[in-house]
């Protein structure tokens, strides 16, 4: 699943059946290489959705078991989190120091949240290659 | 590559920040290969920065950024000197001086430095050129003109000195020079 189709996405609860939310965002740990959280919008209190709280990343809806699993988020999301760290639309730097384009889209597993590939203006690239994503650049090593 | 086009490159972590960037070049081993950088903030008012760069934290020395894993790699500017001079740099500037073989005619002035960087994390980045303003003795007075350095060469403030078979593997862009430095430095190898 792209980053691109999965924003705007209904998170609903599978306690009270109602919408709770919408993908807004997401947080990536490059680290892990894989989504850690959701940022979402049109919540009734917090914004910040782990991906450990969540039920599943379906086809058409997120679920979450309720309301409560939605919260501010903890320090070390936050960390993770802005402007600096948002790898869509940032440079892309080679370990080698070349530039390479730009992120355009990233592919991830929704079972697990792990990053599988990385859409770049150039074509595309393995998650594993992702090293590290900063408020300059998205740094990737080529294969 | 040549010095001029690393000036103002960015110096960027694996993590992708950007923590500086490229001022000035030290040189080490008498001006034979590069030691390592001077450092200056990021932006437009930012001024040069109290650590450098040692070129063995280079990770890797791109096209469009110098990447090194993290700023922990980076050492007070005195300390980066003194790794450079402790391999016999004089750490001066080149650029201005005039290049003289050791025949004594004047090839011209130095006006910028063309670099060859070997296998990083260990390798040296040699300074294997000189971009020269050309003198009458190249019978190109005035066009821009790349000269071959051998391994390693004389220099003072005012001169340096170059082989006078030198002459013989000037080229005029950096596509040929590649070829013209190995061919010089054999020929200087294969005849004492």
């Amino acid at each position: 699943m792209r980053f691109s189709e999965a924003s705007g996405r209904q998170v609903v609860s599978t306690s009270t059946a109602a919408t709770v939310g919408k993908v807004d965002d997401f947080v990536v740990d490059p680290r892990r290489r894989a989504v850690v959280a959701l940022v979402l919008k049109k919540t009734e209190s917090g914004d910040t959705l782990l991906w450990s709280s969540l039920t599943a990343f379906g086809t058409d809806a997120v679920t979450v078991t309720g309301a409560e699993q939605i919260t501010a988020p903890p320090p070390e999301i936050q960390a993770l989190s802005g402007k600096d760290h948002r790898i869509l639309g940032k440079r892309v730097l080679t370990t080698s120091g070349d530039d390479i384009g730009k992120v355009n889209d990233i592919e991830f597993d929704p079972e697990t949240g792990t990053i599988t590939a990385l859409v770049l203006t150039g074509g595309d690239m393995a998650g594993i290659s992702l090293v590290g994503v900063g408020s300059y650049a998205t740094v990737v090593r080529p294969q | 590559m040549r010095t001029s086009e690393v000036m103002k490159r960015p110096v960027v972590t694996m993590a992708g920040e950007d923590v500086a960037q490229i001022k000035d070049i030290v040189y080490a081993s008498g001006g034979g290969a590069v030691g390592g950088f001077t450092l200056a903030g990021r932006g437009l008012f930012a001024g040069p920065l109290k650590v450098g760069l040692a070129w063995r934290f280079v990770a890797a020395l791109g096209a469009d950024a110098v990447m090194i894993s993290d700023d922990s790699v980076l050492q007070p500017i005195a300390e980066v000197l003194a790794e450079s001079a402790s391999t016999g740099g004089s750490g001066g500037d080149v650029l201005g001086s005039q290049v003289l073989t050791d025949a004594g005619t004047d090839l011209g002035k130095v006006v910028d430095i063309v670099l060859q960087v070997g296998d990083t994390q260990g390798g040296q980045c040699d300074v294997v050129g000189y971009e020269v303003e050309a003198s009458e003795a190249l019978g190109s007075k005035g066009t821009r003109v790349l000269i071959p350095l051998p391994d390693t060469l004389a220099a003072s403030g005012e001169h340096l000195m170059v082989p006078a078979r030198a002459k013989d593997f000037v080229a005029q862009d950096l596509a040929g020079f590649g070829a013209a430095i190995l061919a010089f430095r054999a020929q200087l190898e294969g005849t004492p």
